[in-house]
Formats: C-alpha cells, sequence, structure tokens
C-alpha cells in the first residue's frame, strides 16, 4: 500500500467519506461496495480510483461519450458499446400504459420512464447500477451527515433556453415536500435547500442521514428536478421542459410517445435520432408483438409467459437483481391475525421455492419476511431461513385456538399477484387455512382494500386484514421502513406497532456508514422476521431486454431505461 | 316513409336519454373515490379533495345528473377525469381507429359471407351447401380471442407475414396501414362469417322457394334474372338487418381482439373509462357506441324498407 498518498487523500476527506475510505482499506468493504458507497457519501470515481490504487487494486474505469471520468455511469445491462455506435435512427420501444406523466404524483414504470427521457435527477444512474453523477457533479455531507452539498453541473440549460440553477432545485424539493413524497417525507421539510449560490443545493436535513443522495437520485423516481416555475399537478407533457436528452414531441396516453434528440443536451449529442414508444395495457401482448420484431426494446417483461422473448437468440434479456417484493400483511391489532401465532402458521405454511421456481422461473431472491434485502450490503445472512413447516403451522394456530382459520386474501390484478396469491391459497390450505380469493382491479385495490383513506388516522386503519402489495426497488429500505413498518406509518396496512422495532428504525437511521448500519439492520430483520406483520416471500428480478440490432440501453434496477448511449449496431 | 322516419328518430332520442341515465346512475352506484382513483393511493387527501371539487365531484347528485344531460345535449363532455384531455379528442381518435378496423373487416366479411350463403342455398343439402354451413358454424364458434391468438402465433410471429399489432406508426402509408388491420380483421372475418353467410343461406332458401320467386321462372326470365330481380332483393333483407345491428357491435364491442392487437379502439377506451369512473369519458363513449348502433339499425331498416315496400307499409301502419 502506498501509505502517503492513501494518508494524504484520506485526510482531505470528511469524517462520513473517511470511514468508508477505512472500511474498503481495513478489507471490511468489497471494491465493489466501495464504489457504491463512496459515489453515496460524495467520493469522485477518480478520487476511488487512487485510493484503491494506493490500496494496491485494479482501477475502475467509465464508459460514456466522452465527458468528465466518472460522470457518465456504466450500466447494469449486459453488453454495452461492443462496437462502434452508429449515428441516428429511431428506437421503438413497447411499453406498459402510463397514467398520468406528472413527475411528483407519478405511480408507474411507464410514466417513470417517459418522465426521465426528458427530465433528470440531481444523482442519475452510476457504476454498476448504482447512482451517479446526474445535474449535480459531485457532493458532499457535513461530518454527521445532516447537511448535504451538491454542486450542480455548470452549462445546464433547459429546453427553453434558461439556465438551470439551484432555484430550480429547491423549488423541485418544496413541491416535493408539500406532495408528501414517501422518501423525503421525515427527511426534509418546504424551504430545506438553501439556493443562495446558484451553483450549489445545500440540503438541510432534519436529522443525520448517511443515505441521502439516494433520495434525490433516480431511486426516488418522483425526486426529478423540475424548472421553477413548474407547478404541483403540471405534466412533463403539459409543461415539456426539461433538461434530458430527449424532448416530448408528443404523448397520447392511448397510444404512445415520441421523442427527439436534445441537441443542446449537456452530454452531448445522442447517438440516436430520438424513441417512438408504444403503449400497452397487457403484458402477453406486449411479449408478442416484441417477439414478432414489433419493437426494439420491451421495458419490463415477466419470465413466466416471456418464454418467446427468453428463448430469442437475437434478443438480450436483461435481468437486474434488485429489491421489489410483495408484502402480505397481516393486521396486527384487530382480527384473526392479531395473534402472533397465527401470522407465524400463515408464513410457516408457504413455499416460498415453489413459489420463486413457478412464478420467476427461479429469478429472485427468497424472502424472510422482512424488508432488509440481500442485496442491501448490510443485509445479515447469519440469520436462519424461515422453513416451510405445516405441522408447527398447525401447532400454533391450535395454540391460538384458530385450526379453523378462514380469511379473505386481498389483491390487486398486478403482475404475477393474482398467480401468487392462487399458489398461497393452495399451499395455506395444507395447514388447515382457508383462504378466501378477493382480487380486484389494481386501481380500486389501494383504496379499497390497503389503505383506505378512511378513518385516516392512523393511517391505513381502515386496511383488510389480510391482503397483498407491490412494492417496487429502493437503493435502501428506509421508505419500506419508515412507511410501512414504523408505528403509524403512512402505509402501515398492518398497523404494526413495536417499540422495539421503532428504536431499531431510529438507530438505523443515525447510521451513516454501512459498518454502522449492519447491527441495526440485523436487528431489524429478527425483529419483523419474529413478529410477522408481513410476509415477504421473494424479492424478484427485474426483467427487460432489447434486440441485438441495438447497443448501449443502460437499465436501473428500478426499472428506467436510459437510452442516452444507445445506438443502432 | 317521412313520417316512419321521424318516429324511428323520436325513439332513438329517449333511447339515448334513457343511456345517459343508466350509465349516471351505475357510475354513481359503484363504490369508490374518484379523486383518489385518479390521483393515486399516495396522493395527499388535500389534493383528492381538492381534484373532487375541481371536477364537480362534490355537487349533489341532481346537479351532477343536470350537468351531464346539458352536455349530453350539447355534446360538450369536458375533459377525461383520467387522462386530463379533452373528452371529444380521445373519443375521435379511438372512433377513427375503430372505424378504419370495422370498415375493412366488414369489407372482407360481407362479400365473402353473402357469396357463401348465396352458394349454399343454392345447392341446398349438397355438399357444398354443408361445407359452408359446417365451417361457418365453427368459424362463429371459436371466440375472437382464441382465434386472434393463434393468428398472431401463426400468420403474425410464425410466418411473419402480417404485423401481430393494430396499430401502424404514424404518416404510414393507407397500403401500410391495411397490412397491421389485417389481422385483426382476419380475426372478426372468422367471428362473423358463419353468422351471416347462414341468416344469408336462410333468406336465399326462403326467396328461392316463394311463390314470386316461382312465378318469375313461370314467366320465363333468365336464371341470372330471377336471382339479380327477385331472389336477392328479398332473400338479403334479413341479412342487411344483421349487418346493421352488428355495425353498432363491431364498433363498441370488440375489447379482445382491441386488447390482443393493441389497438386503442373505442372498445377498449370504454373498458377502460368504466375501470377508472371516468365518468366523461365513459358517457361519451357509449354514447358514440349508442348513437352508432342506432343509426347502423336505421340505415338497414331504411334500405330494407326501399328494397322491399312492404316492410316500410307495415312500418308506418
Amino acid at each position: 500500500m502506498n501509505l502517503k498518498l492513501f494518508r494524504e487523500m484520506r485526510n482531505s476527506k470528511g469524517p462520513l467519506q473517511q470511514e468508508v475510505i477505512d472500511s474498503y482499506a481495513d478489507g471490511r468493504m468489497s471494491r465493489r461496495d466501495f464504489i457504491r458507497r463512496g459515489t453515496v457519501v460524495g467520493l469522485s470515481l477518480p478520487f476511488m480510483n487512487v485510493i484503491i490504487a494506493a490500496c494496491g487494486g485494479p482501477v475502475t474505469t467509465t464508459v460514456g461519450p466522452g465527458t468528465t471520468a466518472g460522470t457518465v455511469p456504466a450500466t447494469t445491462t449486459p453488453p454495452l458499446t461492443t462496437v462502434p455506435p452508429v449515428a441516428g435512427g429511431v428506437i421503438r420501444v413497447a411499453a406498459q400504459t402510463p397514467r398520468v406523466l406528472d413527475p411528483v404524483a407519478m405511480q408507474d414504470l411507464s410514466s417513470y420512464n417517459l418522465v426521465a427521457q426528458t427530465f433528470e435527477f440531481l444523482a442519475g444512474l452510476g457504476v454498476a447500477g448504482d447512482i451517479g453523477p446526474g445535474l449535480a457533479e459531485s457532493w458532499e455531507a457535513n461530518a454527521d451527515g445532516s447537511v448535504w452539498t451538491f454542486n450542480l453541473r455548470p452549462g445546464v440549460k433547459w429546453q427553453d433556453g434558461s439556465d438551470f440553477t439551484s432555484a430550480d432545485v429547491a423549488a423541485s424539493m418544496d413541491r416535493l415536500t408539500e406532495f408528501g413524497n414517501s422518501g423525503l417525507k421525515g427527511v426534509i421539510e418546504a424551504g430545506a435547500v438553501d439556493a443562495s449560490d446558484p451553483s450549489k443545493a445545500v440540503f438541510t436535513l432534519l436529522g443525520p442521514n448517511g443515505n441521502f443522495p439516494y433520495l434525490v437520485s433516480l431511486y426516488n423516481a418522483q425526486a426529478l428536478i423540475t424548472p421553477v416555475g413548474f407547478e404541483l399537478g403540471q405534466t412533463a407533457d403539459g409543461n415539456p421542459n426539461g433538461t434530458g436528452p430527449f424532448k416530448i414531441v408528443s404523448f397520447d396516453p392511448a397510444t404512445g410517445a415520441k421523442f427527439e434528440r436534445n441537441p443542446d443536451w449537456w452530454g452531448g449529442q445522442t447517438p440516436l435520432d430520438g424513441s417512438e414508444w408504444s403503449f400497452f395495457d397487457d403484458v402477453g401482448a406486449m411479449v408478442t408483438a416484441t417477439s414478432a420484431g414489433e419493437f426494439d426494446a420491451i421495458v419490463q417483461f415477466q419470465l413466466l409467459g416471456g418464454e418467446a422473448l427468453l428463448n430469442n437468440a437475437d434478443f438480450n434479456t436483461v435481468i437486474t437483481k434488485n429489491t421489489t417484493h410483495r408484502q402480505i400483511w397481516m393486521r396486527c391489532d384487530t382480527g384473526q391475525f392479531a395473534d402472533k401465532k397465527v401470522r407465524q402458521a400463515l408464513a410457516l405454511s408457504i413455499d416460498r421455492k415453489a413459489l420463486i421456481d413457478t412464478l420467476f422461473s427461479g429469478y429472485a431472491d427468497i424472502g424472510n419476511d422482512h424488508v432488509i434485502a440481500p442485496l442491501y450490503p448490510f443485509f445479515d445472512e447469519t440469520q436462519e431461513q424461515r422453513p416451510r413447516d405445516i405441522e408447527q403451522a398447525k401447532t400454533l394456530l391450535a395454540e391460538a385456538g384458530k385450526s379453523d382459520l378462514t380469511a379473505d386474501l386481498h389483491f390487486g390484478e398486478l403482475q404475477e399477484i393474482p398467480e401468487l396469491a392462487q399458489l398461497i391459497k393452495t399451499q395455506a390450505a395444507e395447514a388447515g387455512i382457508t383462504l378466501n380469493l378477493a382480487g380486484e382491479n389494481n386501481d380500486s385495490f389501494y383504496g379499497n382494500a390497503w389503505c383506505p383513506p378512511d378513518p385516516a388516522d392512523p393511517p391505513c386503519s381502515g386496511a383488510t386484514e389480510l391482503g397483498i402489495v407491490d412494492y417496487g426497488h429502493r437503493a435502501v429500505p428506509d421508505v419500506y421502513l419508515n412507511a410501512a413498518l414504523k408505528t403509524a406509518g403512512v402505509w402501515n396496512s398492518s398497523q404494526y406497532t413495536s417499540a422495539e422495532f421503532d428504536a431499531a428504525f431510529t438507530e438505523y437511521q443515525a447510521a451513516t456508514t454501512t459498518e454502522a448500519h449492519k447491527a441495526p439492520a440485523a436487528k431489524l430483520q429478527r425483529i419483523l422476521t419474529e413478529d410477522t406483520p408481513i410476509i415477504v416471500p421473494y424479492f424478484y428480478n427485474f426483467v427487460s431486454g432489447y434486440f441485438k440490432t441495438f447497443q448501449g440501453l443502460r437499465s436501473s434496477a428500478l426499472g428506467q431505461v436510459y437510452l442516452d448511449q444507445a445506438s443502432k449496431v | 316513409m317521412t313520417r316512419y322516419l321521424a318516429r324511428r328518430l323520436g325513439l332513438s332520442i329517449l333511447t339515448l336519454f334513457l343511456i345517459v341515465t343508466i350509465v349516471f346512475l351505475i357510475v354513481n352506484v359503484l363504490p369508490g373515490d374518484i379523486g383518489r382513483r385518479i390521483s393515486g393511493p399516495f396522493a395527499p387527501q388535500a389534493q383528492v379533495d381538492a381534484l373532487n371539487e375541481r371536477l364537480g365531484l362534490d355537487d349533489p347528485i341532481l346537479t351532477q345528473y343536470l350537468r351531464l344531460v346539458k352536455n349530453t345535449l350539447t355534446f360538450n363532455f369536458g375533459d377525461s377525469f383520467s387522462l386530463d384531455r379533452p373528452v371529444s379528442g380521445v373519443i375521435g381518435s379511438a372512433l377513427g381507429r375503430s372505424l378504419r378496423l370495422a370498415a375493412f373487416a366488414l369489407i372482407l366479411t360481407i362479400p365473402l359471407s353473402i357469396a357463401a350463403g348465396v352458394f349454399a342455398a343454392r345447392r341446398r343439402d349438397s355438399l357444398s351447401d354443408r361445407t359452408v354451413v359446417t365451417l361457418g358454424l365453427a368459424s362463429s364458434s371459436i371466440p375472437e380471442f382464441v382465434s386472434s391468438v393463434i393468428l398472431q402465433a401463426t400468420i403474425g410471429v410464425g410466418l411473419g407475414w402480417f404485423h401481430v399489432v393494430g396499430r401502424a406508426p404514424e404518416g404510414s402509408s393507407i397500403w401500410t396501414n391495411l397490412s397491421y388491420l389485417t389481422l385483426p380483421s382476419v380475426a372478426l372475418v372468422i367471428v362473423y362469417f358463419g353468422y351471416i353467410a347462414r341468416i344469408s343461406r336462410s333468406g336465399m332458401i326462403t326467396a328461392l322457394e316463394a311463390d314470386f320467386t316461382r312465378t318469375a321462372v313461370m314467366k320465363g326470365l333468365t336464371t341470372r334474372q330471377v336471382l339479380r330481380r327477385h331472389v336477392l332483393r328479398n332473400g338479403l333483407q334479413p341479412t342487411i338487418s344483421v349487418i346493421g345491428v352488428q355495425i353498432g357491435y363491431v364498433l363498441g364491442s370488440l375489447v379482445a381482439i382491441e386488447k390482443i392487437f393493441n389497438y386503442p379502439g373505442l372498445g377498449l377506451t370504454i373498458v377502460n373509462a368504466a375501470a377508472k369512473k371516468d365518468l366523461p369519458l365513459l358517457q361519451a363513449g357509449v354514447m358514440i357506441v349508442a348513437i352508432i348502433y342506432m343509426l347502423a339499425t336505421l340505415g338497414a331498416d331504411l334500405v330494407v324498407a326501399w328494397m322491399n315496400p312492404r316492410s316500410r307499409l307495415e312500418a308506418e301502419a
């Protein structure tokens, strides 16, 4: 190790960054995790390369169209640019029908994708699928991680020709907090951004948060930066004035959207002239059309039913590990599941491996009834996996006096959830549990079963006693923990209340490094598995793809497809 | 004829009024908060309340109903709740697509099925007749969502002859548009061929056995003259009535085909509007379908009346 260089570099940084550097140097953190975590705490890729070199490791190179090293991220998708890009052309993309392109209120993957073609985040898609520089070139925190300074990229212009400044960041964050963005709730308040220097956005948080850059990145999909004059409720097609690589030419929610290259994009000329998006209500029809060559790329499809694409030698299937999961909530405060033994019994009746094999052809991580996914660097692998144990389930039900348990299982008709519900019903029946399937249109499900608006206090206290709800990928599990499981959390449909959990979560939130996260995360895992307010059967992989006539498409684990580096082969 | 037409139009207006009322009642009986459904499950309640107020959903039910009647009378349905754009544009685009699909499908179906019906009727109880009848029964027994998927898998994906989606890219030529519409249209042909061919065959048999046909033959007309002047004119009347009814159906009820071929026509638009409780869009869609249905039926009745004055006189009586 080059100790002199290492010390010089290390001592030039603050305590938050020093802890990350020390973790790598001590061997407590892998090179991959060092780059990942280092990016989050504001270390640049060149800086991390020097540290890696000083420690005797191989350096990381960047891929991109000639921008500053470290500013253009690598990708989670298989082949990047394998041959020189062909300039020009339009890519045809198949996506599910979006709802409304409201950057602040959007909730579906198609809307995320469409809006992200033309609007950008402070932190974009980085190395190995993590976050990296976006509209902010770099960022750093104070000693305890309660004040974060984002250094904005110079020369960025809105599509109307005006300059992008910190005032735009401040206005965007105020809109998000006013709307009640789930990622930022309890983290910042309106007026949190000091925009006195147009080139710097200084965030003062409500408390220390080592993961804050994730919350203003593409992994908080609504945290896009919109201009000062953008009003709450406006849509990206209604006010199409972004900073991104493409401009919206047309948008029709019934049919599709068109984008053309933004010639003034700060990242330079995109190889593609533009993109044409077609919308589908039916995933099966989307897979069929793509496999017939009607489209060049598909934003998302399921392995179950996606064989036509999976078996196509000319098609790149992109499988990205992520933390998307389903939560089977059980009311802990009232009803048949109020007794922990009943909740544990249902969890014990589930054959998780069979679910994963049947629904995802094996492409999913097994869940253990908590939300700390195996993908997170602080996941505790030593925790014992909950097995399937029908006899134990029956014993617990008998002890709880619920041997003849019958309940309605509510769910929305979304992706594989109806099949999951059917499988759970079959598996639970072996333990003597009778589940009646109560599926409904996904649009009405959230308001009817999962979190009805009334009664509003505590939130979700009108939820049904049992149901399945979907949770998308999050780069950190804070939203799952804060909204779905913390006492009086805004999405706490199981009405779970645990002082022990809340204390562990507070400890987790205060931690600013991966190492510091490990102990509280392990506690949270064990508390949740023991109390079982929710059953988490799996964390499934995100699947998208494109034909080999194109290259350079990049996907985030959340499912946004970035076309700025895409080109024809 | 004028009296007949006036009576039919009067009945049509009454029917439309009833449809407006029924759709309004159904939508308002269904549970659920429209503002919440549009804003999504995570929107603050204040925003949901503001949206409900902006859309006039907080108004008394009678006020909402009267507003709807007024909008219907003036053909001003306002903005779609869920799409946040004028209903007229959404419905206009969807109707245009449905009309193109229906027109192409009917152009393929009507001559083919009438010819098959006439062919079978003239060879009653022969092998040819039985073949047409059996083929017709078999084809109309296959649900359109099954035939659509088979067509996609074989002719679309397998052979690659035609597109497996119904909508051509914007600015495509008429031939490109037709090539995109071919498979969904063939799926429709499969559904309607048997039905129309059987009606046509049955009408033709009745006409062939009628006294006026025997008289025409007896007075020495050629077979071609008998068929053209007497048999076809009388034998096709039930077929025309059926086609009139089917035009309304084809325009508004092709949800399965539209879904499978990802063709956002009127049927799919109405279904999506119903799922989202998008009352203006739903109301406008249902009204358009009802109007088309009535116009098509009226048109068919007028054609029949023109072809056969007896039916006109019966109606006027």
